[in-house]
C-alpha cells in the first residue's frame, strides 16, 4: 500500500473520531461500538508496522496517541453491567457487537478484566435453540438446517446465525485451549460448517428456503472463513474460497472487497485485482464512502 | 362477644362473591386468551376497528395501466393527482424502494424507473428534500444491490442521496399502538426518523411468510441490520403480522406507490416469475393499496394475514375503497402462490 494513501486514510479517519472518543458508521453519526472497534484494530495494526499507537507518557503523546486512547476508554466506558456492549454506548441491550469489543480490548491486554467480562458475556448468551425431533425435522426440511447446532445470534435468546457466530468464534479464540470454553467453540465450528451453501461459500444462514438453495454472498463467507481458518483450519474447503473470490468481485462494495482481501490473507492468499479496486475505491479526503468503518477495514486489507 | 360465633355469609353476598369471582377469572382467561397483546389493547383494536368499517371515510386508491417502464412518468403523475396525496411542499421526504437482493433472472426489486420517476413528481411539487433508502435483510451493504438494479446511476444524474438504511445513525423511538410485545422502543434510521413523509415503493410480489410483499411489508427494510442483524430475526421473533402492522404504526405517515408494471409470482421474494401486469398503484392509505393489489393478483385480502388484521384492528381502510383511474378489471390476473410458510 502507498504511504500516501495511508496517510491520508488515517488522517481522515483522525479527523472523523467523535468528541467522545468513539467513530460512527459515517461522519457525525453517533458513536458506535462496531465502527470504533474496526478502527481500533486498525489503528492497532499500523503501530505492529511501527507507526505509533500504545500508550506513552502524556508530555510526548502525540495527538494520534490521545485520539487513541480516547476510542479505548469509549469502548471501555461502553461495556454494560452484564459484560456485553450494545450498538452504542447507551443502548440497554448487550448484543453481537460484544465480540467486536472483546477483538479491539484484548489486541492491547487479553487479560484484562473488561476483556475477561466480555468474554463471560460471550459463553453465557443465551439463544433459541430447537431440540424437539418434529422442531428439527420441519427445519431441516424447510431451511436444510440442523437448528439444535448453537451458533450466536444478533442479539440475546434468537436464532444463530453466520456472522455473529464467525466474529464471536474470533473474539474467543485466545481462549480456545480454556476447557469451559473449547466445547463451545466446537459447537459454533459445526453450526458453520452445518450452514454451508451448496457449491460453497455462507450467507446470512439460510442455506436453502423451502428446498430452494440460497445464494452465498462474500461477507459470511469472508467472516465464516476468517473463523475457520483461525480454529479448524482444515474445514476450509476450496470451493468456499472460490466462492469467496466470486462473491466479492460480484458485489464490489468496500466491506467485501475488504473483507474478502483480509479473509484471503489470512489463508495466504491473495488478489491484485480486488486490492486495486479497493485502493481505487479511496476518496479525495482519504476515507471509503465517507465511512469511518470502511475506511477502516479497507486499511486493514490493503496495509 | 360470645366466642365461638361465626358471620354467616348471607345468599346474596355469596352470589355476590362469585360473579366478581367469575368476572375476575372471566378477565384473567381473556387476557390469557389475548396475550400477547392483553385484553385492554386487544379490546381497543376491536373497538377501532369496528369504528373504521362503520363509520370510517373511505380510502382512495389511484390505479394506473402502464404497459412498460418508458410510461411510468406520465402514469406516476396522473396516478398521483388522482389519489389526493398528501401536499409534499417544503416536505423532508424517504422514498423506501425494496432493495431485498439482486438476482439475476428475478424481479425483486423495484424498478429504478418508477423510483426516478417518483423523484421527478416530488420534485414538481415541491419537496424540500428527497432520499432514497434502504436496509436489506440478506446483504450486509445496500449500496451493491441498488448498484446491480440500475438505481444508483438514475440516483447520481438527479443527485439524490442513496441511503444505506442498515447503517443510518439508528436511535431508539417509541414503539406505537402495541404491537411490538417484548420491546418498548425500536431503533431506527436517522432518515426514517427525520422524514416528513414516507413513500413505500415496493414491486408487487409474492412472499413465501407474508403471503405478499407490498407497501406494508416493504417497511421491514427500515429495520437497521446494525442494531437488529441480518436477517432482523426480531421480526420474526415478535411475528410477521404485528411487525408489519407495528412498524407501520410507528413511522406514519406512509404512502404507498406500488411497482406492479412486472410484477412477481410463485416462489417469492426471491425466485419467483416475472408477470408483465402493467399495474401501479398509489394511495396515501397502505392497508388498502396493499389490499386492492392482493385482490388484483388474485388473493383476498381476507386470506393474508396482515392485511386481515390490520381491517380487524383498523390500522387502514379495506371496507370502503373509492377506486379512481384505471378500470380494475383490465387489471385482475391470478399470481400464483408463493410455497406455503
Amino acid at each position: 500500500m502507498r504511504s500516501l494513501t495511508e496517510g491520508t486514510a488515517r488522517d481522515f479517519l483522525w479527523r472523523t473520531q467523535n468528541a467522545d472518543g468513539g467513530w460512527g458508521y459515517a461522519v457525525g453519526h453517533t458513536s458506535n461500538v462496531e465502527a470504533t472497534a474496526a478502527v481500533v484494530l486498525a489503528l492497532a495494526d499500523a503501530a505492529t508496522a511501527g507507526i505509533p499507537f500504545a500508550s506513552v507518557p502524556p508530555r510526548s503523546q502525540s495527538a494520534e496517541e490521545q485520539g487513541a486512547d480516547r476510542a479505548i476508554a469509549w469502548l471501555v466506558a461502553a461495556q454494560r453491567p452484564d459484560g456485553g456492549w450494545g450498538l452504542t454506548a447507551d443502548d440497554p441491550v448487550s448484543g453481537w457487537q460484544t465480540a467486536w469489543a472483546v477483538l479491539a480490548l484484548a489486541r492491547p491486554d487479553a487479560s484484562e478484566a473488561t476483556v475477561r467480562r466480555g468474554v463471560a458475556w460471550l459463553l453465557a448468551v443465551p439463544l433459541m435453540r430447537l431440540e424437539k425431533a418434529e422442531d428439527v425435522r420441519w427445519m431441516k426440511d424447510i431451511l436444510g438446517i440442523d437448528p439444535a447446532l448453537r451458533g450466536w445470534p444478533w442479539l440475546p435468546g434468537q436464532a444463530g446465525w453466520v456472522e455473529p457466530t464467525a466474529l464471536a468464534l474470533l473474539a474467543l479464540a485466545p481462549w480456545a485451549e480454556r476447557t469451559d470454553v473449547r466445547p463451545r467453540l466446537d459447537e459454533g465450528i459445526h453450526f458453520l460448517l452445518d450452514r454451508h451453501c451448496q457449491g460453497g461459500g455462507w450467507n446470512v444462514g439460510n442455506p436453502v428456503m423451502f428446498s430452494r438453495p440460497l445464494p452465498p454472498r462474500a461477507i459470511p463467507t469472508a467472516w465464516a472463513l476468517l473463523a475457520l481458518n483461525r480454529l479448524m483450519p482444515e474445514a476450509v474447503r476450496a470451493e468456499d474460497v472460490a466462492t469467496l473470490r466470486k462473491e466479492m468481485h460480484a458485489d464490489g462494495s468496500t466491506s467485501a472487497l475488504a473483507w474478502g482481501l483480509l479473509a484471503l490473507r489470512s489463508l495466504g492468499q491473495d488478489d491484485r485485482v480486488a486490492a486495486d479496486r479497493l485502493a481505487a475505491r479511496q476518496a479525495a479526503d482519504g476515507g471509503w464512502d465517507g465511512s469511518p468503518y470502511h475506511t477502516a477495514i479497507a486499511l486493514r486489507a490493503l496495509r | 362477644m360470645p366466642t365461638g360465633e361465626r358471620r354467616r355469609l348471607s345468599r346474596r353476598a355469596f352470589l355476590r362473591l362469585a360473579l366478581l369471582g367469575g368476572i375476575a377469572a372471566g378477565i384473567g382467561a381473556a387476557d390469557r386468551l389475548t396475550w400477547p397483546a392483553g385484553l385492554a389493547r386487544y379490546l381497543s383494536w376491536a373497538g377501532r376497528g369496528q369504528t373504521l368499517r362503520l363509520n370510517g371515510r373511505p380510502a382512495v386508491v389511484a390505479l394506473g395501466h402502464c404497459s412498460s417502464y418508458a410510461e411510468v412518468a406520465a402514469c406516476l403523475a396522473e396516478t398521483w393527482a388522482l389519489a389526493d396525496m398528501p401536499d409534499v411542499q417544503g416536505k423532508r421526504v424517504l422514498i423506501k424502494p425494496n432493495l431485498i437482493d439482486f438476482i439475476e433472472g428475478h424481479p425483486i426489486t423495484t424498478a429504478p424507473e418508477v423510483v426516478a420517476g417518483l423523484i421527478d413528481l416530488l420534485r414538481r411539487r415541491g419537496a424540500a428534500e428527497i432520499a432514497v433508502g434502504d436496509g436489506p435483510g440478506f446483504r450486509r451493504d445496500a449500496r451493491p444491490v441498488a448498484e446491480a438494479c440500475g438505481l444508483l446511476a438514475l440516483l447520481a444524474g438527479r443527485q439524490v442521496p442513496f441511503v444505506d438504511l442498515n447503517y443510518d445513525d439508528p436511535r431508539p423511538v417509541t414503539a406505537k399502538d402495541g404491537w411490538f410485545f417484548s420491546v418498548a422502543e425500536i431503533w431506527l434510521p436517522r432518515h426514517v426518523r427525520e422524514a416528513d413523509l414516507i413513500v413505500s415503493v415496493p414491486k408487487l410480489k409474492t412472499h413465501h411468510w407474508a403471503g405478499v410483499s407490498l407497501s406494508l411489508k416493504n417497511l421491514f427494510g427500515i429495520v437497521p441490520g446494525a442494531r437488529y442483524g441480518w436477517p432482523k430475526n426480531l421480526l420474526h421473533f415478535n411475528g410477521i403480522t404485528p411487525s408489519i402492522l407495528g412498524l407501520y404504526q410507528t413511522v406514519r405517515p406512509v404512502v404507498a406507490v406500488v411497482d406492479g408494471i412486472i410484477g412477481m409470482e410463485g416462489d417469492g421474494p426471491l425466485f419467483g416469475a416475472e408477470v408483465p401486469h402493467g399495474l401501479l398503484a398509489v394511495g396515501r392509505d397502505p392497508v388498502a393499496v396493499d389490499a386492492t393489489c392482493a385482490e388484483l393478483m388474485g388473493f383476498a385480502p381476507s386470506t393474508v394475514h396482515h392485511l386481515a388484521v390490520a381491517r380487524w384492528a383498523g390500522v387502514g381502510q379495506i371496507e370502503r375503497i373509492e377506486l379512481r383511474g384505471a378500470a380494475a378489471d383490465r387489471l385482475r390476473r391470478r399470481y400464483r402462490p408463493p410455497p406455503a410458510g
